[in-house]
C-alpha cells in the first residue's frame, strides 16, 4: 500500500492523502509526509529521539493535534524528524517516538506555518485508514 | 460563481447579495480583466461566504492580488460592524502581521552593483533564514513578553531602531492593548527563538533600484530622489509565534462558534461575537503577535544596517539608511469608518491586503525577479474598500507546482541574466518563488491605480535577492 500522495495543488496550500492499514501506520505515514513538506527528510539522519504523547477527543482530532505538535517541535526544539514509531495507539491517545537530528537550513525545504481544517478527511474504509490533510506554508 | 460578476467598470467587478443564499452585503472585486479572467473561482466563492456572516459590513472586498486562502482569499476585506459583528482568527490569516518593511539608501544602483557579489552572501549570513534557522538573540521569558506588548518601544530602547523609524511604522509599530497573557506558552515557546530571522516561503529580503518615480511630490516627502536610488525591501512575518497564536484561537473560536450558535457557510470562517471573551482574547492575542512582528522586521533592520555599513565603509547614517515605511498585511484593525454616511467602528480584517489611508505609503511587492511599487493611500479607499489596497502579486500556482515544473539553478541563472544576484538556503526555494508562479504586479497596481485605492508614487526593480 503507498503511505502517501500529495492529491491537489492549492495556490497557498499543500494537501495530502497517508494510507496505513491501521491506526499506527495511518499515523506514522501522516508524519512523513508532513517530514517531507519541511525536510529533505532522506539527508535528516536519527541522532535524537524524542518521546511524544498526544491526547485528543476523537481521533480526528488527535491526528490534527498530533501534526501541530510535531510542527511546533520543529521551531521549539530546533530540529528535523524523519521518522516516527507509533508505540501505542487508540481514538483518543497516543505514544509515539520520533526521530531526527538538529535543524540545518540547508536540508530545510520550507516552513510549515498549519494543519488546518480545509477538507479535512479521516475515514475508515475496506483496505485500513486514510487521511487527507491541508498543510498551510 | 464567477459568472454571476458584474462588471461596474474597467477596475470594480460586483457580486450582488443574491448570488447565493443567506448573504448579507454585497462582494466587489477591484481587478482589471486579466486578473479576473485568471482568478480560481472558489476564491470568488469564499468572498461570498464572508459575506454572510454576522455584522459584516458591505461590501467584502477581493483585491486584485486575491487568490485562493484559508476562508478568505488571500488578498481580501472583510469589515464587521463593532456592535454586533465578528471578529474571526481565520479571516486574519496564519502569518499575523505579515508585511514590509521598505528602507531607503543614497546610494546609488551602480555603487550596490560594484559590491553585489559581496553584499548579497553577507546579508545571507546577517540576517538567518531558511526553515530551522534560529535568531541569535536570547530573550527570557519576561523579555519576550515586552516584545509583546510594547513592540519597537521595545527595539527602539534597546537601540535596534530608532524613534524615527518607529513614526514610520503603521500602528507605530505598537498595537495598545497588546496582551501577551493571551499567548500560549507553546506560541511563545515557538517565537522566542525566531526573533530576528526571516523564514522561508515568500519571505525575502532584496536590495532594489528606484526605476520609475511617477509621484514627484510624495517621493520628496519620503526621501526618494531620483531613479538609480538603491532601496531595501524585508518582508516577512511573526514567525511560529504568530503561526501558534492563529492555530490556538482557530480551535477556541470553533468552539466559540458552537456556543454562540453561529451559522457558518464553511468550517474554516471559525469566528467570535466582537464582544465575547473569545473574540476580546483573539484581538489581544492578535496585536501581541503584531507587534513581534514589526520587532522582528526592526531587529533586522539592524543587522541589515550594519553588513551596508561594514561593506561600504560609511555609517548607516551617512547612507541615509532610514526606514520609508514599515506595514502589515494579515492583520485586524479596529478602525472607524463611513458606513451609509455615517462614522461608525468596524472590526476590519485585511488579509492579504495593506491598509490605504489618504497619503500614507502603501507597499505592494512583486514577486522575486519582477518590479515591487511603493504608492500613496487615497480618500477613494476610504470610500470603496476599507481604507485598503492590494499587498503583492499574488500566487497564481501552487508551491508544489512550481517547484515540479522549475529548477532552481535555472531560477538563479534567468534572475543573473537580468542582472539580479540571488542566494537561498536551496535551489528548490527558488524554484518555488519563481516568477512564473506569480500573477503579473503590473496588472495588480494598474488595478488599484485604476480603482483610485491607492496611487503609483515609485518602481523599484532588484539588484539582489535573499530568500529562506
Amino acid at each position: 500500500m503507498k503511505k502517501y500522495k500529495f492529491i491537489e495543488d492549492l495556490t497557498s496550500d499543500v494537501m495530502f492523502e497517508a494510507y496505513g492499514k491501521d491506526l499506527k501506520e495511518v499515523f506514522e505515514n501522516a508524519a512523513e509526509a508532513l517530514f517531507t513538506v519541511i525536510c529533505q527528510t532522506k539527508k535528516v539522519k536519527h541522532n535524537i529521539t524524542k518521546d511524544i504523547v498526544i491526547e485528543a477527543e476523537d481521533v480526528r482530532e488527535l491526528m490534527i493535534n498530533w501534526l501541530q505538535e510535531l510542527i511546533a517541535r520543529v521551531d521549539i526544539e530546533h530540529l528535523f524528524f524523519s521518522k516516527t514509531e507509533i508505540q501505542e495507539i487508540s481514538e483518543t491517545k497516543l505514544n509515539a517516538k520520533v526521530y531526527g537530528d538538529k535543524a540545518k537550513p540547508e536540508l530545510g525545504e520550507t516552513v510549515v506555518k498549519a494543519v488546518t481544517y480545509y477538507e479535512f478527511k479521516f475515514e475508515k474504509t475496506d483496505k485500513g485508514y486514510v487521511a487527507r490533510v491541508s498543510l498551510d506554508i | 460563481m464567477k459568472e454571476k460578476l458584474k462588471k461596474i467598470n474597467e477596475f470594480e467587478w460586483l457580486l450582488p447579495k443574491g448570488v447565493r443564499e443567506r448573504m448579507k452585503v454585497d462582494a466587489k472585486i477591484i481587478a482589471n480583466k486579466k486578473l479576473i479572467d485568471a482568478v480560481e473561482d472558489a476564491a470568488v466563492q469564499q468572498l461570498t461566504n464572508v459575506a454572510t456572516l454576522p455584522g459584516v459590513v458591505e461590501p467584502v472586498i477581493g483585491l486584485p492580488d486575491m487568490h485562493w486562502g484559508y476562508g478568505l482569499p488571500m488578498g481580501a476585506v472583510g469589515a464587521f460592524d463593532a456592535e454586533d459583528g465578528i471578529i474571526s482568527a481565520g479571516l486574519c490569516g496564519f502569518d499575523i502581521n505579515c508585511g514590509i518593511n521598505l528602507i531607503r539608501t543614497n546610494l546609488t544602483a551602480d555603487e550596490i552593483r560594484t559590491k553585489i557579489r559581496e553584499l548579497v552572501p553577507s546579508l545571507f549570513d546577517a540576517v538567518p533564514c531558511g526553515v530551522g534557522s534560529k535568531g541569535t538573540l536570547k530573550l527570557s521569558p519576561p523579555e519576550l513578553d515586552e516584545v509583546l506588548k510594547r513592540g519597537l518601544d521595545w527595539a527602539v530602547e534597546k537601540g535596534y531602531i530608532t524613534e524615527e523609524d518607529q513614526k514610520a511604522t503603521e500602528e507605530n509599530g505598537k498595537m495598545s492593548g497588546a496582551d501577551p497573557s493571551k499567548v500560549s506558552d507553546l506560541a511563545k515557546k515557538r517565537g522566542g527563538p525566531q526573533l530576528g530571522t526571516l523564514g522561508a516561503g515568500n519571505h525575502f529580503l532584496e536590495i532594489q533600484e528606484v526605476s520609475h518615480i511617477l509621484d514627484k511630490d510624495a517621493v520628496k516627502k519620503w526621501g526618494i530622489k531620483e531613479p538609480g536610488q538603491a532601496m531595501i525591501m524585508i518582508h516577512c512575518g511573526s514567525r511560529g509565534l504568530g503561526h501558534q497564536v492563529a492555530t490556538d484561537y482557530l480551535k477556541i473560536q470553533e468552539q466559540a462558534v458552537r456556543k454562540y450558535n453561529i451559522w457558518l457557510p464553511d468550517r474554516q470562517l471559525v469566528c467570535s461575537p466582537v464582544k465575547s471573551k473569545e473574540g476580546q482574547d483573539f484581538f489581544a492575542a492578535m496585536k501581541a503577535a503584531v507587534n513581534y512582528s514589526f520587532t522582528n522586521r526592526a531587529v533586522m533592520t539592524k543587522w541589515i544596517r550594519e553588513v551596508f555599513e561594514k561593506i561600504f565603509g560609511k555609517s548607516w547614517e551617512e547612507m541615509d539608511m532610514k526606514t520609508v515605511y514599515a506595514i502589515a498585511h494579515n492583520i485586524v484593525k479596529l478602525e472607524e469608518h463611513k458606513v451609509n454616511g455615517e462614522k461608525k467602528k468596524l472590526y476590519v480584517h485585511r488579509k492579504g491586503a495593506t491598509r490605504s489611508f489618504p497619503n500614507l505609503p502603501v507597499i505592494i511587492a512583486g514577486s522575486m525577479g519582477t518590479s515591487s511599487y511603493l504608492l500613496k493611500g487615497t480618500e477613494t479607499a476610504m470610500e470603496k474598500s476599507f481604507g485598503s489596497s492590494a499587498h503583492g502579486a499574488g500566487r497564481s500556482m501552487s508551491r508544489h507546482a512550481a517547484i515540479k515544473r522549475f529548477w532552481g539553478g535555472k531560477v538563479k541563472e534567468d534572475l543573473l541574466k537580468k542582472g539580479i544576484v540571488s542566494q537561498a538556503t536551496h535551489p528548490k526555494s527558488l524554484a518555488e518563488e519563481a516568477p512564473e508562479a506569480y500573477k503579473d504586479v503590473e496588472a495588480v497596481v494598474d488595478s488599484v491605480h485604476g480603482a483610485g485605492i491607492s496611487t503609483k508614487v515609485a518602481r523599484m526593480v532588484p539588484l539582489g535577492v535573499v530568500k529562506g
